[in-house]
């Protein structure tokens, strides 16, 4: 199996200052991610990283180009491909139990088969305890991993994130991170994961995608040559982010130049305590 | 004893106490002040008028009379309202030519109609129904729009995901979605429709009814029974609007986390 993107751009109605007109939001970009790769994108605020995570969760329609899987076109969302958005959107009326069996309820899956595979999720995420719980009594974190467990037990081809830690404190991620990659080991799903943290992106990814300035193309494809499981501190892995981060800081400089006031300059290079832990 | 159980006793005592002294005091005013007591009668009269209505049968048939009006009234309207609610957040159409006159008519007090009731058709049954559904109607259907218009846009995004579509996805997420402030408005379009009911069971001639009850008693200048039937019309009221409508609403809010 492979997810295929091909020749993808997108614009929207932007509104500027002399009237509306058609902003260039991403692309064209092409693609192709293996089976159970993690693949994470990268890159400024802005450059079309959702657009193009919604363009294959099939939210959204590309203006030229298409998306496949396994060579079938992308038409409108779905369970093959389960998304984990920034927020948890748990179903508050339901348990936390019932909220990860919905999907499993639609597909028509009995109810004690159901169960047990939500179970078997829950426990993936460490929650099993908490299946009776309604989300209301879950902490930030405890939601997420909720919300993921929900998308897992879908089964799905590819699992999309789109910034999925990035509402939660840096010691709630740090440990969602470790069950992420614990849980990709263990699964071999095939993610494609958005992110502003560059370290995130170097701990969890197979290769990452660095995208350039809107509309985002690609800068740079990257493989992140460390085998699993990795190790958070590793000297490594911020050797190797550190290098990301130069990159980056020039796509998001252009990005700064065009958006902010004009009398806004760059930092010079060794002005630039460089920092990959540092969101972009 | 658990201390919110103590905290809820005092609270109940304090209550009961204050009470007392009010209806005590009430009571003073009336037979030492020497207010006139055809005027403001004392709790003791008033009460007796509550006990002859209760043995004579008048008042459980004017509550079982009003609350059957209410039954039958509120019922349609909460159809109507809550169907016309959904079209006008579904439907484009419906939205741009009925939309503003829906938000006109809910602004407009339904015993307005009354007069025009008095000319088409007389104060019958008809007219007393069609008061309260106004009343009522479009209150709800405004209710509904809104909380169909502020169900959050993950939810469609999530149910999409899962894979509830059309119908399903009307059933499963949307309706648990906007449950809490559709029920809101339904409380909302029932005191409305109380409101109406209240004032057309005033002008009705030839039948009881709770309102009815306050005009026979100003009719003979029995200002205890106006007052008995003044209380009677709010402990049903509270009863309704707490009792049912407050219990429900606090149930689903804390169910959701909202409340509590
Ligand atoms: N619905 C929309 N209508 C108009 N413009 C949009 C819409 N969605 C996105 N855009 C524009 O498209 C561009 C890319 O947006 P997108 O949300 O994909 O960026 P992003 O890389 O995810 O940014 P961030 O990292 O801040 O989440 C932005 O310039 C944004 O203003
Ligand atoms: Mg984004």
């Amino acid at each position: 199996m492979t997810l295929e993107v091909d020749n993808v751009s997108r614009t929207y109605l932007g509104i500027r200052r002399n009237g509306t007109q058609q902003v260039a939001a991403l692309g064209p970009l092409s693609l192709t991610i293996p089976s159970r790769e993690f693949f994470a994108v990268l890159g400024p605020s802005g450059c079309g990283k959702s657009t193009l995570l919604n363009v294959i969760a099939g939210f959204e329609k590309p203006d030229t180009g298409r998306v496949t899987l396994d060579g079938k076109p992308i038409m409108s969302p779905g369970p093959d491909r389960a998304v984990v958005f920034q927020e948890p959107g748990l179903m508050p009326w339901l348990t936390v139990r019932e909220n990860v069996e919905y999907g499993l309820k639609l597909r028509g899956i009995k109810a004690h088969e159901r169960r047990e595979r939500a179970m078997h999720f829950l426990k993936m995420v460490h929650l099993s305890k908490y299946a009776e719980a309604r989300p209301h009594e879950l902490s930030g974190g405890m939601r997420q991993r909720v919300a993921i467990a929900r998308a897992l037990a879908l089964e799905p081809r590819v699992l999309l994130m789109d910034e999925p830690f990035s509402a939660l404190d840096a010691q709630t991620r740090d440990l969602l991170h470790d069950e992420l990659q614990r849980i990709w080991i263990e699964t071999h799903v095939t993610v494609v994961f958005v992110t502003h943290n560059i370290n995130e992106a170097v701990y969890l990814a197979d290769r990452i995608l660095l995208m350039t300035a809107p509309p985002g193309r690609i800068k740079r494809l990257v493989r992140v040559p460390f085998a699993r499981p990795r190790q958070k501190t590793s000297s490594d892995l911020s050797i190797f982010a550190t290098m990301l981060q130069k990159e980056i800081k020039e796509e998001v400089d252009k990005v700064a130049s065009r958006e902010f006031d004009p009398d806004w300059t760059p930092a010079t290079r060794s002005e630039v305590l460089v920092d990959p832990a540092a969101e972009i | 004893m658990s201390s919110a159980i103590r905290m809820f006793a005092k609270k109940l005592a304090v209550q009961i106490v204050f009470a007392g002294v009010l209806l005590l005091a009430w009571e003073a005013i009336v037979k030492v002040g020497g207010v006139p007591p055809y005027l403001v009668p004392p709790p003791t009269s008033v009460f007796a008028a509550f006990v002859d209505m209760a043995t004579s049968g008048i008042l459980w048939q004017s509550v079982g009379l009003s609350l059957y009006r209410m039954a039958i009234g509120y019922g349609v309207s909460l159809v109507l309202g809550t169907v016309l609610g959904i079209l006008l957040a579904r439907s484009w159409f419906v939205k741009t030519t009925a939309g503003s006159v829906v938000l006109a008519l809910q602004s407009l007090p339904s015993i307005c109609w009354l007069p025009f009731a008095l000319l088409w058709v007389g104060i019958d049954e008809r007219a007393i129904l069609a008061v309260v559904v106004l009343g009522a109607t479009f209150a709800i259907a405004v209710a509904t729009e809104n909380a169909i218009r502020n169900v959050p846009p993950i939810y469609l995004k999530v149910g999409q995901v899962l894979g509830a579509k059309g119908f399903v996805f009307a059933r499963d997420i949307l309706f648990f979605a906007a449950l809490p402030e559709w029920l809101g408005g339904m409380k909302l379009g029932w005191s409305f429709a109380w409101r109406s009911l209240m004032a057309a069971e005033l002008i009705r001639k030839d039948s009881l009814g709770m309102g009815r009850l306050l005009e026979i008693g100003r009719s003979f200048n029995d200002v205890p029974m106006m007052l008995a039937a003044i209380l009677v019309i709010i402990v049903v009221g509270v009863t309704v609007d707490w009792g049912v409508f407050g219990t429900i609403e606090t149930k689903v809010r804390r169910l959701y986390g909202l409340q509590k």
